[in-house]
């Protein structure tokens, strides 16, 4: 399961905090990190504790797709989202942007087609751990053999919540190494490197069996 | 550290037999100076079951091979082979390769296989982090402190440098390495024999070695007429250490024209790192004191340091025009 922000694409960070500023009244600079506005937001959607009302959707859904639209993807998904499609590993979004915002996402970049199933707040009727407990329960996964890639801590927890195994995306050396102490189940350093990971664990597990 | 159980077979076959049995927890033990370290620091990689080597006859010895060439048997001390008059006379840059592993010593317990199939030195795996090679699913050394021991040209996993001198020095004379295998034996050439991190037996390692192989011996041609060749090392300190970046370079020289060429790296990627975009350029040309300058324009085109090794790319390049400078003198 992958989240775009972070793993499949450098979102820039601005719409998020402009959510933050606009909705819960955030003050400060935008942290030049998307992943952590993008995770900050959502803990200040969660703690918020109502639903939005239909005007904060709207100005939530706008600034996301707007940083949809920005978001560049990373050089080495392309290629990685394919060899692990010919290897047959299940690919999903698990995601807590909007359905319109990882819709513009994906099909802006022809990434579509390499996902059975997108999950995101609107489809999972919920953030954080809501879109991945759906994509697991829909998909019929198995916790144990699922995987989640993030770049933040709150990704890591999130994982850790939902029962799958949490896997650090480690974009920047000295934040990978913070995080490293959040005990990840592993880390990779690009996304050309899943394939391998998968490789490898299915290898140890056919040696253990 | 854990307890361990030792089998002390008189023949290859027996080797391998035990070898088999054990599957991946079991480990060809002869020297000792990687494998008992890792012990000794409680790696969960850290086999349990050794096979010690040592009583098996014919595994150390240095002779003529009958064409010109040397054959070293696997379990050779690296000191012998600084000794070796035979390797003196034929392969000096080799002797001064091994001459430059490590402390006197260590080459007097080492052997020629260990040094060629040694587990990487990175901190984080010595350490015993959970790391890609020690039961874990990271790597550490990509995100931590890399200053010293892991690649700047890119990895697969793991980020470690491969440590060796020995296959760094043994490449530029097309060495080749000789295995036991249940299957029989099997040859394999040096640089075909440590590509570096490889998924096999469900473990990343630097070389492509089973679990249940042994590798009996080294085998070196003939050196041709009018080939020459260096070795430069630089690391932290003079002795003991592993190299930041290493050069073994051949010339295959008619007169002043180079007509073959061998450029390899160590130290500064996962595996030794034939340079074949050197290696053309320099093809056809006269070696002479502006070729440096020119070579180190083409060299390591491909180069991806980490956050804090950048430098290893400078020295490696750096070594390949004093490399130059020195077979031209």
């Amino acid at each position: 399961m992958l989240e775009p922000v972070g793993c499949l694409a450098e979102f820039p960070a601005g719409p998020f905090h402009e959510i933050a500023v606009r909705l819960f009244g955030r003050k400060g600079k935008a942290s030049k990190s998307a992943s952590r506005s993008y995770w900050h937001l959502l803990n200040l959607i969660e703690a918020a504790g109502k639903p939005l009302d239909s005007e904060q959707k709207s100005i939530v859904q706008a600034l996301e797709i707007d940083a949809a639209a920005r978001a560049s993807v990373y050089e080495d998904v392309l290629p990685a989202l394919g060899e692990l499609k010919v290897m047959g590993i299940q690919l999903l979004i698990a995601s807590s942007l909007s359905r319109a915002a990882v819709g513009r996402f994906l099909e802006q970049r022809s990434l579509a087609g390499f996902f059975s199933g997108v999950w995101n707040r609107d489809s999972a009727s919920g953030i954080k751990t809501f879109p991945l407990l759906r994509a697991v329960s829909e998909s019929g996964l198995q916790p144990k053999n699922t995987i989640f890639l993030t770049d933040s801590a709150e990704g890591l927890k999130v994982a850790r919540s939902a029962g799958v195994n949490p896997i650090l995306m480690m974009n920047d050396p000295d934040e990978a190494m913070r995080l490293a102490a959040h005990d990840p189940a592993g880390g990779i350093v690009s996304m050309h490197e899943l394939p391998d990971f998968v490789r490898l664990v299915k290898a140890q597990n056919q040696q253990r069996s | 550290m854990k307890k361990i159980s030792i089998y002390r077979p008189s023949t290859v076959d027996q080797a391998m037999q035990i070898l088999s049995q054990h599957g991946t927890s079991a480990s060809v033990y002869a020297g000792g100076t990687d494998l008992l370290i890792r012990l000794k620091n409680r790696l969960q990689q850290a086999p349990t079951y050794l096979v010690d080597i040592k009583k098996i006859d014919n595994l150390r010895y240095i002779k003529e091979d009958g064409q010109g060439g040397v054959e070293i048997g696997a379990a050779t001390k690296l000191a012998e082979l600084a000794d070796s008059r035979l390797l003196q006379e034929r392969y000096p840059m080799l002797v001064e390769a091994i001459g430059k592993i490590s402390s006197p010593e260590l080459r007097n317990a080492s052997t020629i296989a260990g040094d060629l199939l040694q587990e990487v030195w990175c901190q984080y795996l010595r350490g015993g982090y959970s790391c890609w090679r020690n039961g874990g699913y990271m790597c550490y050394g990509a995100i931590g402190d890399n200053s010293y021991y892991h690649s700047a040209m890119g990895g697969r996993l793991c980020y470690a440098v491969y440590p060796g001198d020995a296959a760094t020095a043994l490449i530029p004379f097309d060495a080749r390495a000789k295995l036991a295998t249940p299957q029989g034996p099997k040859e394999l050439l040096i640089e075909q024999l440590v590509p570096g991190d490889m998924l096999v037996d469900g473990k990343i390692q630097s070389h492509v070695v089973r679990f249940n192989e042994i590798l009996t011996s080294v085998v070196i041609p003939a050196p041709k007429p009018g080939l020459r060749a260096s070795f430069e090392k630089l690391r932290p300190r003079g002795v003991w250490d592993f190299a930041m970046a290493s050069l073994a370079l051949s010339l295959q020289l008619r007169d002043k024209t180079i007509d073959d060429a061998r450029v390899v790296f160590g130290g500064i990627a996962g595996k030794p790192l034939r340079e074949r975009a050197v290696e053309n350029f320099l093809k056809g040309k006269i070696l002479n004191g502006e070729l440096g300058e020119q070579a180190i324009s083409v060299a390591l085109a491909n180069a991806a340091p980490l956050k804090y090794n950048a430098t290893k790319i400078d020295m490696a390049k750096g070594l390949l025009a004093s490399g130059l400078a020195r077979l031209n003198a």
